[in-house]
């Protein structure tokens, strides 16, 4: 993870990020992880993915995933063309 | 406080009638209490506080316990609990904070958890603080009064944190030091045994070790999966069936678990559940008229959603109020989020209509806001700062009316006016003017809606008193007279705001040198507080009055005025309130005046401690300036140089009244000659902003004094005529500015500094009455210091005075003479007594004229310290090291007000305590 805006977050997109956890989370989550792209893998692992406003959010989601005591297996921030569409998979 | 106790914060949870034991655990909690903390931290559905429930239930000591929540995060909030749950095992303790931490000005944090520490050490037996749900936390200054408090916390203190994340605390150091123990996410998973234990014998099943297994694998332990999990059977026929599909699912444990669980409910039940999971805590009849379905009832509903275990906990013992499970209440809300989107604003809003009508403003407030309806929002708040202590609860009142939308508050012109008020206290004075106008552009609207002409009368009286105050800051005297006169024609006879009026009023005489009108306006300050019961008001009101007079030079009627300001300031209890630390000051700086040290002393020290409680940064200025003077005349020049430093600690931090300003420079000045600091002199001087020429100012209370006073140290000192010369044309002209004020005080000071300069340019004898005014002056007001502290060049001009045998202030000067020789007369106590004064670290509570009562630890010391057993056989009688017993002795002595076991002993049988 990177404390600093990324190139893309000065141009006012911001950064995606993949939040991955242990277990299979409905598609109705998706809302309560701030429209973030829930999917569900084949390794029984869920993948959240899309743009993250800033740090202060980020550490909001993962207070989220916390609360709901999920097992968090990683948080990787995500260069892709999503960041400038991002609901293109949403 | 600023809003009613949420006492099922407090409660401490019972354990459940039937769970499974975990001796293992008990074991490691017991072994825990040995060191400073006990840090349990899992995720969330571990069963932290079930354990913890579990354990305390036969910990056998008293426990106090908080549940947080995220508006714990005001670390005002978070302490006021914090005393309120030490409450519930030691009565009492800690209660002059509570009205400490309802000060809207700035709180000295630390200074408030030290005073706390000290109580709390006095707390007879050992106890276990409980701080459960710890993540609700994610504010740095409550993590760091949580850690100051651990870092000095008594020994008969334990303390236990439970949380989903490890605290911001030095944890590492405090692990290596072996000063917490820890239980974690392995530790409170439950076991293969413990799951068998628990699915066979507490819920009733009766599941094979291999389907227990396969169960305990699925969920990995997780206590509050186990738990949904065997919910969701014993509503199944076929657990077999069940447990293949759950452990053949990837699915997250929880959501597969509810949908069970809730499938098995009835629908009543089930939108029951969702329905009510918008609540952070609920009770049978909030339920019902958040629910809008008499078939149903809220209180059976609970105690059926009890009975079956479905992660409700009650937060009371007399099954009224209830919370779910956190994480249970985020599975169903989700639930609710998702499928009846549209329901949720209506359910906060007959939320906020139930908690409005129960009087619980801050949960009304909070489901308006909720359910959007900003103007229901509005409307609770206007009638909840109708009904508070408006200015105790003016930060709480500001911050409800920020969070709703400006054009909503616009419309509402007591809000507008009630956010103005606030940001003038808070010293945003930008904004002020700013929501004034708005409430003046609501005004039209909100009348067309039936408001009567008195209410745009009592509004308009309002917004004229907050202008009458915005312009004082603002220099803008002329204004600040004529928005207060506006303010009083227009406001009810019973307003707290004439007060304020008044007091603006008063300030704006005094900056017009136009003394007998300003002590008029504190005057009626005064009665208009007495008049609503204001007491704290009253009291600064009353010292304003006593201040005006002492400018007269009427010390002998300041006393009486601050005696009656004291008076107030005591409480039905008979205890003194912080509030009294701004007449004990101005008592101890009277006696200081007088040269009676010891009684200023005592005054000083207790006065400078309520301020700092009282927190109001002005009156703690003017008690370490009058703490400064006091050192000074003790000769302590350290302690004095220290007082300053804190005063100039304090000014740093927010903008004080402009007279304290000045006289903060003029200890400096005094300072700085005492330790023939002449190049500080200099450097003030150049630095001051102040010239000769300048214009005088009785805002800045004539603060060309100060000048006057460096020009005569400095041309003393440096035999320099022209800077003696300029001196006396300006304290000639000073004079006059002070004459024309009624400012006797200030006249005789001036005409102090005039004669040592005529002294320094070697014409004393060509103005003999320059001095004989001064002493005239100062005779009926009985001033001493005001000539001692000038020292060895006053000492001789008063002697030459006195040799004149028919002058009839002959008596006086030769009071004056003694009272030059004893120069440091005061008492040799002052140092370390005022070192436990900046640290706060003596007993906040003063009982009028009688002295702290004692605990019963200290009678039982003073009893033995009666007899002829000498200190380490008192320690071994007692049981306690030597350091203990020498701790109960200081403490005694600091109560009784003595420095020895005798007099303890004379003062203990005078009083009758033993």
């Amino acid at each position: 993870m990177s404390d600093k805006p990324s190139s893309d977050e000065k141009r006012n997109h911001p950064p995606c990020y993949e939040i991955r956890l242990r277990g299979h989370l409905d598609c109705q989550w998706t809302d309560w992880f701030e429209g973030l792209t829930v999917t569900l893998e084949e390794d029984g692992t869920t993948l959240l993915s899309g743009p993250v406003a800033d740090q202060a959010a980020l550490h909001g989601l993962l207070k989220k995933v916390r609360d709901l005591g999920l097992p968090l297996l990683s948080v990787c921030p995500h260069q892709s063309s999503q960041a400038a569409e991002p609901d293109v998979n949403a | 406080m600023s809003e009613p106790l949420l006492l099922t914060k407090l409660y401490v949870p019972l354990p459940r009638p039937k769970i499974v034991l975990r001796p293992r655990l008990i074991g490691r909690l017991n072994e825990g209490v040995h060191c400073k903390l006990t840090l349990i931290s899992a995720p969330a559905g571990f069963g932290k506080t079930t354990l913890v429930s579990e354990w305390i239930a036969s910990y056998g000591r008293p426990v106090a316990w908080l549940s947080l929540d995220e508006r714990d995060n005001d670390p005002t909030r978070f302490i006021t609990y914090l005393v309120k749950a030490l409450q519930t095992i030691q009565a009492g303790i800690g209660e002059g904070l509570l009205v400490v931490l309802q000060s809207p000005q700035p709180l000295q944090i630390e200074t408030i958890l030290t005073t706390l520490l000290n109580e709390i050490s006095n707390i007879p037996e050992n106890f276990l603080l409980v701080l459960d749900d710890y993540h609700s936390i994610d504010s740095q200054p409550v993590d760091q009064s949580l850690a100051f408090l651990i870092e000095h916390q008594p020994p008969q203190m334990h303390l236990l944190i439970a949380t989903r994340e490890d605290p911001g605390l030095p944890l590492a150091r405090m692990r290596a030091r072996g000063q917490c123990i820890e239980l974690r996410a392995t530790d409170l998973r439950f076991s293969p045994a413990e799951a068998a234990e628990f699915l066979n014998r507490v819920m009733g099943l009766n599941l094979s070790a291999e389907d227990i297994a396969a169960l305990e694998t699925r969920t990995e332990g997780w206590v509050a999966g186990l738990q949904l999990a065997a919910i969701s059977m014993q509503g199944h026929k076929d657990a077999a069936g069940f447990i293949q599909s759950f452990t053949g699912s990837h699915r997250f444990v929880m959501d597969y678990l509810l949908e069970e669980v809730l499938h098995q409910q009835s629908e009543s039940i089930q939108t029951f559940l969702l329905q009510t999971s918008i609540l952070d805590r609920m009770c049978g009849p909030l339920c019902d008229a958040i629910l809008l379905d008499s078939s149903v009832s809220g209180q059976s509903t609970l105690e059926y959603l009890e009975r079956i275990n479905l992660f409700i906990i009650p937060l009371d013992n007399e099954r009224r109020w209830y919370r779910y499970h956190h994480l249970f209440r985020d599975l169903l809300l989700n639930r609710l989020l998702n499928a009846y989107s549209g329901q949720v604003e209506e359910l906060h809003r007959q939320a906020s209509c139930w908690f409005a009508s129960q009087n619980f403003p801050e949960e009304a407030i909070a489901h308006a806001l909720a359910a959007r309806d900003y103007d229901r929002a509005a409307v609770f708040v206007e009638q909840a700062a109708q009904q508070l202590d408006m200015k105790n609860c003016l930060v709480a009142i500001t911050r409800w009316i920020e969070a709703i939308p400006d054009q909503v508050v616009e419309a509402h012109p007591w809000l507008c006016i009630y956010r103005a008020w606030g940001y003038q206290w808070m010293g945003r004075r930008d904004s002020v003017e700013l929501w004034l106008n708005a409430a003046e552009a609501s005004l039209p609207f909100a009348l067309t809606l039936g408001k009567s002409d008195n209410e745009r009368d009592h509004l308009l009286g309002h917004m004229a008193a907050i202008r009458a105050h915005a312009a004082i800051t603002g220099e803008n005297i002329p204004r600040a007279l004529e928005e207060g006169q506006k303010a009083l024609s227009l406001l009810p006879e019973r307003d707290e705001m004439r007060c304020e009026t008044a007091v603006a009023i008063g300030g704006a005489y005094w900056s017009l040198g136009r003394v007998i009108d300003s002590e008029q306006a504190f005057a009626s300050a005064r009665a208009a507080a007495l008049t609503c019961n204001h007491l704290t008001m009253a009291v600064p009101s009353t010292c304003y009055v006593g201040m005006q007079q002492v400018k007269q030079g009427r010390l002998a009627t300041a006393h009486q005025t601050y005696q009656e300001a004291l008076h107030l300031a005591v409480g039905p209890d008979g205890w003194e309130t912080p509030v009294a630390g701004f007449p004990n000051i101005k008592l101890g700086d009277l006696y200081r005046e007088w040269n009676e040290l010891e009684r200023a002393e005592k005054l000083l020290l207790r006065g400078v401690q309520q301020c700092i409680l009282l927190g109001q940064s002005d009156v703690l200025v003017d008690g370490y300036l009058c703490l400064t003077r006091f050192q000074m005349a003790v000769g302590n020049l350290d302690g004095a140089n220290e007082n300053l430093r804190q005063a100039d600690l304090v000014v740093a931090k927010t903008k004080v009244d402009p007279f304290l300003q000045t006289r903060l420079e003029d200890c400096r000045l005094r300072l700085w000659a005492r330790e023939d600091d002449y190049y500080s002199i200099t450097r003030w001087m150049e630095t001051s902003g102040l010239s000769v020429e300048s214009p005088f100012s009785y805002y800045y209370d004539l603060h060309h004094v100060n000048l006057a006073r460096a020009l005569v140290s400095l041309g003393a000192n440096t035999r320099s005529q022209a800077l003696l010369n300029q001196a006396v044309s300006l304290l000639d002209r000073l004079h006059d500015a002070a004459d024309r004020a009624g400012w006797v005080h200030e006249k005789i000071q001036i005409l102090i500094l005039r004669t040592l300069a005529e002294k320094a340019l070697g014409r004393e004898d060509a103005t003999p009455g320059v001095l004989l005014q001064a002493l005239a002056l100062a005779e009926p007001g009985g001033y001493v210091r005001i000539f001692v502290d000038e020292g060895e060049a006053m000492r001789l001009l008063i002697e030459k005075q006195s040799h004149n045998r028919d002058h009839p202030l002959r008596g006086y000067a030769h009071k004056l003479l003694a009272a030059f020789t004893q120069p440091g007369a005061g008492p040799k106590s002052a140092t370390p007594a005022l070192h436990q004064v900046q640290r706060g670290a003596s007993v906040i509570h003063y009982k009028s004229d009688i002295i702290e009562p004692l605990s019963n630890r200290e009678l039982e010391v003073l009893k033995l310290l009666r007899s002829d057993l000498s200190g380490p056989e008192i320690a071994l009688q007692l049981s306690v090291s030597i350091n203990t017993f020498r701790t109960h002795t200081k403490n005694i002595f600091i109560k009784l007000g003595v420095n020895d076991r005798r007099a303890a002993i004379r003062r203990a049988e005078e009083r009758n305590i033993i």
